[in-house]
């Protein structure tokens, strides 16, 4: 018996996959981690007892638990990752816009002096 | 020293009001003058053009603390030898600056902060301010191991030697912390000299607000954290 969620997740992971594989073809190491994390998420999706299992021997009681903390680290790590590169990007642009700005400067204090 | 080899950085946004009358002020002391119009969508750049002081735009907004860097790597390139920064709205009274230049000089030092609250200042200030900027000095402190009296004061002089190794990279409000660091990294000497500020109706409207020092410590947190 397969549950409406169970579709829905399973959809979601194929589709983040393909889209993942799709932009970081360039090494076989992508594909392989890619895959495997698509496998772990299907496991973990049709077969929920085996996320308990791994949970009780980490020492979480639930395996639901086990992911939820999990995911929230991940995510607060993407955060971080993003942020840094955003950073980064301002800091290109704004040395973009300075170099510009100085090329094209004005300065008539000899002019009118 | 020639008096031209001072540049006095006037960073501006949308200072239609003001900027004319400060630059003028400014012009009878003989420094050189860079004004960064930091994409001001008012007269500003029309004005500033008119008068015998280099201007440099840019294309976009970044920020005041961007508008500084732009303006110290302009005078660097320029060959200054004693970089000033100026507050385009009129709060800072030129006659201060010969002041902090002649510190600087007199005692070889690299860095003077300008300060409203250092002995026999005359500053007039309202209380909340007083508290946010007590408040932030002590949190200065905390992050980059000096305590001034002020603790964000538009007025400063520097060396070459100063400007050269400071790169300010933070485009907002954050980078008066970012100047306290570098000075700090870089083993800068520096001091603080007291100044005036004139708190106009203008300069009231157009400065920060205190709940804006909020969004300024988020920004020193993420720096200390991402740099």
């Amino acid at each position: 018996m397969i549950n409406i969620i169970q579709v829905i997740l399973s959809f979601g992971i194929l589709l983040v996959g393909v889209y993942s594989y799709r932009r970081l073809r360039s090494s076989y190491l992508d594909a392989i981690l890619i895959f495997g994390f698509v496998l772990i998420g299907l496991l973990f999706v049709f077969f929920p007892e085996l996320s308990n299992k791994v949970a009780h021997f980490v020492g979480v009681s639930r395996g639901a638990d086990m992911i939820f903390y999990i995911s929230i680290v991940f995510f607060a790590f993407i955060v971080m990752k993003l942020y840094a590169k955003i950073r980064r990007l301002e800091a290109t642009i704004t040395d973009l816009v300075r170099k510009e700005s100085i090329n094209d400067a004005s300065d008539n204090v000899s002019e009118k002096k | 020293m020639k008096k031209t080899d001072v540049y006095i950085i006037v960073p501006a946004f949308n200072e239609e009001p003001v900027i004319g009358d400060t630059l003028k002020e400014l012009l009878l002391l003989d420094y050189s003058i860079v004004v960064i119009d930091d994409a001001s969508t008012d007269n500003t750049g029309n004005i500033v053009k008119k008068l015998p002081v280099a201007y440099v735009r840019h294309k976009v907004n970044l920020g005041q603390g961007a508008a500084i860097q732009t303006g110290i790597s302009y005078a660097l390139q320029k060959g200054a030898d004693y970089f000033v920064t100026f507050d385009a709205d009129g709060q800072h009274s030129p006659s201060d600056i010969a002041v902090l230049l002649q510190k600087l000089k007199n005692d070889s030092l690299d860095f003077i902060f300008g300060s409203r609250f250092a002995a026999d200042t005359k500053t007039e200030i309202r209380g909340s301010r007083k508290i946010v900027l007590q408040i932030a000095r002590y949190l200065n402190f905390l992050l980059t191991g000096i305590l001034l009296s002020d603790a964000h004061n538009g007025l400063r002089a520097f060396s070459k030697k100063a400007a050269e190794s400071i790169h300010i990279s933070e485009n907002r409000m954050a980078h008066a912390t970012e100047f306290l660091l570098l000075v700090k990294k870089n083993k800068l000497k520096y001091a603080e000299v007291p100044v005036q500020i004139r708190y106009t109706d203008y300069s009231k409207k157009k400065g920060q607000k205190n709940f804006h020092s909020f969004k300024v410590l988020q920004d020193i947190l993420l720096h200390k954290i991402f740099r």
